[in-house]
């Protein structure tokens, strides 16, 4: 086991090695630089701005400078943000993004598996079709449209929840709407894994040894559905808790997932970087603790150390 | 996204506590270093310096008490009050501007902004690495309450960059002592009405009052700054009474007509300036009589009903309420005589007109007045011009390196100065996306430029806007912007001004007297 986390972690490196290396190619090769203002800048002072963030070195050191820096866990400083570096940016915003991210996936986790166990154990029936159309509507809901909308009802018309971040229950709010989504797929994931484990020889056996349906559902059926929903949980929590644009613009969170847009449009080099590398450092970890939990749910995938 | 209920008014707001939204993060508090306007509305009313411009938009003595021009205009001598004092109870003393200006000039600094002391004796030769001492630089304390500026040339307009907040004094042991973390609330060292008590990032900045101000203490204690992006979010807030003060980026434009009969909702005029442009080295738009016909077909009167934020129609560039300002400068709505030139021109009734582009940026209000004008000039000329959006960063390479043959671009005063419009399209101007050159137009501006006689110096910039709007016109300025802002009315005093800064240190609860 420790060869294998160890082995993991290594391929993480080199995943990361390859994000870097393209998100540095593809920002520079879009057009439009990160001084290039309404004001356009006389060529001297743009020399001096150029000089003082190396832009004027030729690609192949301004690509081994970022590397050296990224090695010595330096993202370098945010273009845009004058007086603050990358890092200082995502110590200051993952948090709330974090955090926001977590009360999703609990609110999405505690829908999407009772939803899911329902549906496939009432199959084809109207308790299916019900909580086919709930997953149905979180998934075609755009979150900007669920967004406002829940404002509107909860904040403006009833007035029980706030809409300000860092009023008391203000994380309700963005986390159903961000959680809306996985909360539909994981509930479609599990329906479907579900009814098709059900429909397994294994449990044909179970049923006709007696066994009582309740633990065939749950010990038997529920446990070996799992792997698909394991899967997709990886990548969900790293989209989760790295912030959402759409969703921290609407409730106005002090979040990470803002810079994946706004520091595009900005041109911000460094924190594009920055926020396309701490995310992809999530997702290797929340993908290898997926593949540690897969051993812990099915004793078939344990891997040897 | 019609979030918001109708009918609401803003209740909340103690007094004691003003509530703004800034909608994003100040980029820096560095007011060497700033550029933009949410970052200079946080300056600025943390900061004053020697002078700030009054309700005739003259520059108007703050920590300056009075100076005196000398030398025809090459020498300007400040003399400063000796009663104001930094928020750590030192004296705000001329030392502490002569280091800012230098700072702003120093090459290392990198300030976007230091272009503008370069009037200044050797400082673009100290900017631009030519000379490396900076005592060379023409800005001297000659002692606590003397400031010298010594110019390469009388410069006019030089004291109203006096208000500019770039030139506003600063510490050099603090900065020395912190670095970049000089502006961190714990560390920042300021003048101004308010304090900066706490800075979360992207989330609120807050101030309280500076009881050693030397103007007087704000009537208000404390204010909070809020960075919500989302116009409806923010709106919705001012409407629940959790804000007190929204500006134009925090109002949907859609909400404006609804707005604009509650209390408390303005709209202010701005010194700034839309205008298409004409790429003049190209064909079709080589001819002047092309670019005369295609600003002779544009009915401005339209754009107002069209945008509905208070929008002044123009068809001269320098601003209302700026010197030189002339409403009777330009070119007129006249489709008669358009069709004419562009026949004279050789295209009757638009026929044999190449295909041209008219390029915008990607945002909703700019569409508006492209597809107007777009239908404009299909009735008036006869000519289909094709629209073509651009995302921001895409659009400023594109007026760089190859300019559509139409353009949009805009202009807002940094400095309230005619210079600071009208130099846009000198010769020698980055921001000249036209490639337009006139050399009696940049002798004009010159000459303006050194003309301490307002009157004669109103006639230079008469002379070069006719130049601009009537003869050469490698421009058709549009209009005049205006930004939608809602004040709670249980709040008075609040100066929400021309150049769109937001000026709190007058603001006290509608009920206390002395409202100003």
């Amino acid at each position: 086991m420790p060869r294998f986390i160890l082995k993991r972690l290594l391929h993480g490196v080199a995943v990361l090695w390859v994000v870097a290396t393209l998100t540095f190619a593809l920002l520079r090769v879009l057009p439009g630089g990160p001084f290039d203002r309404d004001r356009r800048l006389p060529p001297e002072v743009m020399a001096n701005i150029a000089a003082k963030y190396h832009l004027d070195e030729p690609l192949l050191a301004q690509y081994a400078r970022y590397l050296k820096g990224l090695a010595a866990g330096d993202l370098g400083p945010s273009y845009k943000y004058i007086d603050r570096t990358v890092i200082d940016i995502v110590i200051d915003t993952l948090p709330a993004s974090a955090y926001l991210g977590l009360v999703a996936l609990a609110l999405a986790l505690a829908f999407s598996l009772p939803l899911g166990v329902t549906a496939a154990a009432w199959h084809d029936r109207w308790v299916d079709r019900a909580c086919t159309l709930f997953a149905t509507l979180g998934i075609s809901l755009p979150n900007f449209i669920l967004g406002a909308l829940l404002i509107w009802v909860f904040s403006l018309k009833l007035g029980w929840l706030q809409a300000r971040w860092g009023m008391p229950g203000s994380a309700l709010l963005p986390a159903m709407t961000l959680g809306a989504m996985p909360c539909a797929q994981l509930t479609y994931l599990l329906r479907s894994s579900l009814l098709e484990t059900l429909g397994a020889d294994f449990i044909r056996t179970a049923r006709a040894k007696g066994v009582r349906e309740s633990i065939v559902l749950f010990k038997h059926a529920l446990r070996n559905s799992l792997i698909p929903v394991l899967t997709l949980l990886g990548p969900v929590f790293a989209i989760l808790i790295s912030g959402s644009f759409v969703v921290e613009y609407v409730f106005a969170i002090p979040g990470m997932g803002r810079f994946f847009i706004t520091a595009v449009t900005d041109r911000d080099y460094p924190l594009v970087m920055g926020v396309t590398l701490v995310y992809t450092a999530i997702l290797v970890c929340a993908n290898l603790t997926v593949d540690l939990l897969y051993s812990a749910v099915d004793p078939r995938m344990r891997t040897r150390g | 996204m019609p979030l918001v209920a109708c009918g609401r008014s803003p209740r909340g707001g103690d007094g004691s506590t003003f509530r703004v939204n800034l909608s994003t993060e100040p980029p820096t508090l560095d007011w060497s270093l700033a550029t933009d306007h949410v970052s200079f509305n946080v300056i600025a009313n943390l900061m004053v310096g020697l002078t700030e411009f009054d309700k005739n938009l003259k520059p108007a003595p703050v920590i300056a008490k009075s100076w005196d021009v000398l030398d025809d205009g090459k020498r300007l001598v400040f003399h400063l009050r000796e009663d104001v004092a930094w928020s750590d109870g030192k004296k705000v003393v001329a030392g502490d501007f002569e280091y800012a200006w230098k700072r702003l000039l120093n090459p290392k600094t990198a300030s976007e902004y230091s272009y503008t002391l370069f009037d200044v004796e050797n400082a673009e030769e100290y900017n631009t690495g030519k000379i490396t001492d900076e005592s060379q630089v023409g800005v001297t304390a000659v002692d606590d309450t003397t400031l010298e500026i010594r110019l390469k040339h009388p410069t006019s307009y030089f004291l109203s960059l006096t208000t500019f907040e770039v030139t506003y004094p600063q510490r050099r042991d603090v900065i020395e002592k912190f670095g970049s973390r000089w502006t961190d609330p714990e560390n920042i060292v300021t003048n101004g009405p308010f304090l900066l008590s706490s800075w979360k990032h992207d989330n609120e900045i807050r101030l309280k009052a500076n009881p050693n101000f030397f103007l007087g203490k704000p009537a208000i204690d404390n204010v909070e700054m809020t960075m919500i992006n989302e116009p409806t979010t923010a709106l919705a807030l001012y409407e629940q009474g959790q804000l007190d003060f929204l500006d134009n980026h925090s109002i949907p434009i859609l909400e404006k007509p609804r707005l604009a009969k509650s209390a408390g909702f303005k709209n202010v005029p701005q010194l700034r300036g839309e205008y298409y442009g004409f790429s003049v080295l190209k064909k079709p738009f080589d001819d002047p009589r092309v670019r005369r016909a295609f600003a002779m077909a544009i009915d401005r009167s339209l754009i107002p009903k069209l945008l509905r934020g208070g929008e002044e129609p123009t068809s001269s560039w320098i601003p209302p309420g700026m010197l030189a300002h002339n409403s009777r400068i330009g070119l007129s709505y006249n489709p008669p005589e358009a069709r004419r030139l562009l026949r004279e021109a050789g295209y009757p009734d638009g026929k044999g007109f190449p295909p041209v582009t008219l390029a915008y940026n990607t945002l909703e209000d700019k569409k508006l007045v492209a597809e107007a004008v777009q239908g404009m000039w299909k009735r008036n000329l006869g000519i289909l011009v094709r629209l073509e959006n651009l995302e921001w960063k895409v659009f400023l390479q594109r007026l760089v390196n190859n300019p559509p043959a139409i353009f949009r671009s805009g202009w807002g005063a940094d400095y309230p100065d005619p210079d600071n419009f009208i130099k846009l399209f000198a010769s020698y101007s980055p921001q000249n996306y036209s490639r337009w050159k006139n050399s009696h137009y940049d002798q004009l501006l010159a000459q303006a430029a050194r003309e301490l006689n307002e009157q004669k110096r109103s006639r230079l910039y008469d002379d070069a806007q006719k130049i601009l709007c009537e003869v050469d016109v490698p421009i058709v300025p549009l209009f005049n912007t205006a930004e939608s802002t809602l004040l709670n009315p249980r709040y008075s005093g609040l100066d929400y001004n021309s150049m769109g800064r937001l000026v709190l240190r007058h603001v006290r609860p509608s009920n206390v007297s002395g409202d100003k």
